[in-house]
């Protein structure tokens, strides 16, 4: 009968005269996977810790299932923890560590025994019960952590960036298991983690943190494809964000003029006016060559081509003395891309966004290739 | 130099003429003791230097024990007399020195009783009490550590002689005393030791135990109290140590011939001309004992604190309370 | 989280006893230094401050000024103590250095050997040096084999024995806690430093050294302190009043009849000399703190 639902209303958590948290509204649909993406130190641990009951909120409510549990201690609550360093009992071997739960609900030892070898099969990790944390390997451990909360059958699992203390190629392995757990089990998982990538490929939806406040929620495509802040746009992956001046706009369209250059823009805040800032993802830009008469285009000249196997991202230098970065396939043919050949970088309408001018974010230096942006699907040919 | 090193001087320096730096090395040490990528000779040398200053005294000391003649300063051979065969002035003969001996290990054993829980239950309650008082309790529990201890000795003696209160007038100076006076500089050392192997634990665990349903207690209990035991175990041989090799307080808190534990036997007679070898004999019980529970509590300490990893070093920091200076 | 009494009682047992054997005994020093004696001559102590008389504190204070009676056991403590704690970083540093950075299969062993002395009761060190320095000791026995048929007298009153007893008593206090902090500065800054053209020397000068400097001041206050409190080091080397320090006066007052107030005064004399290096302990560490915070 437990949905799993969780309902946060303004919740608020100062630290001394720090506001770690400042006054998240959401609600997660049970059995939803949730993830609380943001850079550190933008109040997704804390909002964590609030929901799990160690931290205790300085305002506002975490409704769950219909109960408000702001004030329950975690022990009493039916949400598990799977942290950021697992915090496995090292003096416990496997089994006890994943019992551990069921014996503090005082269940009966044959019941104990039938659980825990049921969540070790889960994660897999059948024939381990014996050994201790240490004899484990990280992506084990993981596991572990996984099997311990799962096998109280919680309302709700809250993952501290379970994936952050292991090496790149595990991560990706456990990122699909994860999200085949998550399906399998129908439980309700809140994530948080700084790594968009994981962010967008596992949730189903995503709330983008920064400063204590949740900036966009969304489905993965829809954070991506429409940021609804600058911030999110620029937390995203590389966003192009250009300063331009709104021109004037009508049938959807609204017109910004870049320097010299007038473009036509066919998204997000199409009815703005004056400054504003606008912002196109790299793999939407298409290079020509400077002759090129199409509407929508921008000259420049490379300043930069960096080879990242699959595809290059070109750095072109605006004459507005903008750079902008776009993400080319890889055809083979490199003469184009060289340094210093004039070009033109065409903006499709359907890609060029409007943001109403608020104060950019602190990444926003195009001229540096994100090594692991995120791609989103149907891009790429 | 490597090529890096030449580079940043180039950079630091751009109007330096074309070519390479000529490469300027002072030569103040001789050239037996300048070799960059051997062993550094010299500290070599101090250092074992270092080691047999400190140790061969010791040693030669303990030495004595075995001496034949009644002399602590010249070698006459090889003997027994002093630590067994002698039947009235050998260490386990003399009355003296097995009564010294007798109530060394007494204070020890009560020290280390009452300063383990009495430290460990004020570690956990100064790590965790957040509010008003824990500053003060924090920095009175430093008090003993940094303040000499003839100080602690006359303040406790003016205390036990002068207040004619409860409790103070329940305790007299002889055993009681000299309980109360090491327990109340061993506590300290407990303190430290567990705290510093509880900051080394982290919070996580505890709070891992909560989120899966413990009580506050029985996560202190199941996870909190399991994970400490080594540095509890440790943190009582120190005790123990500690007492037995205590001289001032111990000496201040004594109140007759009674209450003489071994280093007040070795103060009083180390200059005696008429006192023999069996001092020396009882030196070195008191140390082989402090060093066999020190050794114990480090092994303790290093075997079972591994589960929870902890290095050679960290261990030895933990141990000797170092954190606190 | 929810209820966090439980933690507070836990550290009620242990306050309480240092409320009444740390806090309560400080301020019965104070009262006896304060204090008078009776018409038996026996010593009480003030336990009301209205009560207060200041003449045993005062004499104390003038007489511990250049000049006054207990003036030559101040400067015996102020001069012993900074030699023994000069000789204790000449030679720990050294030592502390080569076993943090240069030991490599030994290093187990040489911190074994570093920490045993920290073990070894001092009274025994004490009682070894006594043996080896007596007239007919090895000390002596050396020194004639080099021709010196006239020796010193080591054993009474000879300020030289006081300093080097002093410094092996201390100095493993000092050793381990320098250690500890040489081996916590992590070896590539030192390596940074070589890289951008530092020759070993002034690596060690402008990185090690500077790093390790908590560590040699906590190191010198573990040594500092218990010195300036010592008697027995003296009592046990010397046995004469003219190497006296401020322990032995202490000592010798409050164990030796009915002028404990005199000696309660003394201890107060110790502390005000302690409180001016801590006041400059708390101020170094506190900038350091700052500093690399």
């Amino acid at each position: 009968m437990a949905s799993g639902e969780v309902i946060l209303r303004g919740l608020t958590k100062r630290f001394d005269d720090q506001l770690a948290v400042d006054g998240i509204d959401a609600t997660i649909n049970g059995g939803e996977f949730f993830s609380l993406l943001g850079p550190s130190g933008c109040g997704k641990t804390t909002t964590l810790r609030m929901i799990a009951g160690f931290e205790r909120p300085t305002a506002g409510e975490i409704v769950l299932d219909g109960v408000d549990v702001a004030s329950v201690p975690p022990h009493e609550r039916n949400v598990h923890t799977v942290f950021q360093n697992y915090a496995l009992f090292p003096h416990l071997n496997v089994f006890d560590n994943v019992a551990f739960g069921l014996r503090r609900r005082k269940l009966a030892k044959d019941e104990v025994r039938r659980r825990v070898q049921e969540a070790l099969a889960l994660v897999e990790l059948h024939g381990l019960a014996n050994r201790t944390p240490r004899q484990l390997s990280g992506g084990q451990q993981q596991r572990v952590a996984l099997a311990r909360a799962l096998v109280l059958r919680p309302a709700v699992l809250l993952l501290d960036e379970p994936l952050g203390a292991l090496d790149a190629k595990i991560r990706k392995q456990l990122r699909v298991e994860l999200k085949a757990l998550q399906e399998e089990v129908g439980i309700t998982f809140i994530f948080v983690t700084h790594d968009q990538e994981e962010a967008l490929s596992m949730s189903d939806r995503v709330a983008v943190m920064n400063a204590g406040r949740v900036e966009q929620v969304g489905s993965p495509p829809e954070v991506y494809e429409d940021p609804a802040t600058v911030f999110v746009a620029d937390f995203l992956g590389v966003s192009n964000l250009m300063e331009a001046e709104a021109v004037g706009s009508g049938r959807g369209e609204c017109m910004v003029r870049v320097g010299e250059f007038v473009l036509r823009a066919g998204c997000g805040d199409t009815a703005a006016c004056g400054a504003v800032k606008i912002v196109a993802r790299p793999e939407r830009l298409e290079l020509l060559s400077h002759e090129d008469q199409r509407e929508n285009r921008l000259p420049g000249m490379v300043e930069r081509t960096v080879y990242v196997g699959a595809s290059r991202q070109v750095i072109v230098r605006l004459p507005t003395g903008a750079a902008i970065q776009a993400s080319v396939t890889n055809t083979g043919d490199a003469e184009m891309y060289r340094q210093g050949k004039p070009v033109s970088v065409y903006v499709p309408a359907g890609a060029l966004r409007v943001l109403a001018s608020g104060p950019a974010g602190e990444r926003s230096d195009p001229a540096v290739p994100a090594s692991e942006h995120a791609e989103p699907s149907g891009v790429r040919s | 130099m490597t090529v890096t090193g030449i580079g940043a001087r180039e950079l630091a320096t751009p109007a330096a003429p074309a070519g390479p730096e000529p490469v300027r090395r002072r030569r103040l040490l001789p050239a037996v003791l300048r070799n960059p990528w051997g062993r550094p000779r010299f500290l070599v040398l101090t250092t074992w230097v270092y080691i047999a200053w400190a140790l061969l005294p010791v040693g030669i000391a303990m030495l004595f024990s075995f001496n034949s003649g009644r002399s602590r300063s010249v070698w006459q051979g090889f003997s027994l007399r002093w630590w067994w065969t002698d039947p009235s002035f050998s260490v386990f003969h003399d009355p003296d020195y097995t009564h010294a001996l007798v109530h060394s290990l007494e204070l020890a054993a009560l020290d280390m009783l009452i300063a383990t829980p009495l430290g460990v239950l004020l570690a956990l309650g100064l790590a965790r009490w957040r509010g008003r008082g824990s500053g003060a309790a924090n920095g009175l529990m430093l008090v003993p550590l940094v303040t000499p201890e003839i100080v602690m000795a006359v303040s406790l003696l003016v205390v036990f002689t002068q207040l004619a209160i409860v409790p103070f007038a329940l305790i007299h100076l002889g055993t009681g005393a000299q309980v109360v006076g090491q327990v109340t500089f061993s506590l300290s050392y407990v303190v430290v030791i567990v705290r510093s192997r509880l900051a080394s634990i982290g919070p996580e665990y505890e709070e891992a135990a909560r989120d899966l349903g413990a009580t506050p207690i029985a996560a202190l209990r199941l996870v909190l109290l399991p994970l400490l035991l080594p540095a509890i175990l440790a943190s009582m041989l120190i005790v123990f140590a500690l007492s037995i090799d205590d001289f001032v307080v111990t000496q201040y808190m004594s109140s007759n011939a009674s209450t003489t534990t071994i280093p007040m036997f070795l103060y009083a007679n180390a200059r005696g001309g008429t006192t023999t070898p069996a001092l020396n004999a009882l030196a070195t019980i008191l140390v082989v004992t402090t060093l066999i529970g020190i050794g114990v509590a480090y092994l303790i300490y290093t075997a079972l604190g591994r589960r929870a990893s902890t290095g050679e070093v960290s261990a030895l920091r933990d141990l000797s309370g170092l954190e606190t200076a | 989280m929810e209820s966090r009494s439980h933690w507070r009682a836990f550290a009620l047992p242990g306050v309480v006893w240092l409320g009444l054997f740390v806090v309560v005994p400080a301020y019965a020093v104070l009262a006896m230094a304060m204090g008078r004696v009776n018409f038996l001559l026996q010593p009480v102590p003030a336990w009301n401050p209205f009560g207060w008389n200041p003449g045993y504190v005062s004499k104390a204070f003038s007489g511990a000024l250049p000049g006054g009676e207990y003036w030559p056991a101040v400067r015996n403590t102020l001069v012993y103590v900074s030699v023994a704690l000069a000789l204790c970083f000449a030679v720990g540093y050294p030592v502390a250095y080569y076993v943090a950075r240069h030991a490599r299969r030994t290093k187990g062993l040489l911190i074994m050997l570093l920490v045993i002395p920290f073990w070894v009761s001092y009274l025994l060190r004490m009682l070894a040096w006594i043996g080896l320095l007596s007239s007919d000791g090895y000390v002596n026995q050396l020194l004639q084999t080099v021709g010196i048929t006239h020796p010193p007298n080591w054993l009474n009153g000879n300020p030289y024995s006081v300093i080097l007893a002093l410094v092996y008593g201390y100095i493993p206090y000092f050793i381990l806690p320098v250690f500890a902090g040489i081996d916590r500065i992590d070896r590539s800054q030192i390596e940074a430093a070589r890289d951008l053209g530092a020759t070993p020397w002034e690596a060690f000068l402008r990185v090690t050294l500077p790093l390790s400097r908590p560590s040699i001041i906590a190191g010198a206050a573990l040594v500092v302190l218990p010195m300036f409190g010592d008697y027995y080091t003296n009592d046990l080397i010397s046995a004469s009043p003219h190497t006296n320090m401020l322990g032995n006066e202490i000592n010798l007052f409050v164990q030796g009849g009915p002028q404990v107030n005199l000696g309660a005064s003394l201890v107060l004399v110790l502390m005000a000399i302690l409180a001016v290096g801590m006041a400059y302990y708390v101020y170094v560490t506190a900038r350091d703190a700052r500093r690399f915070a």
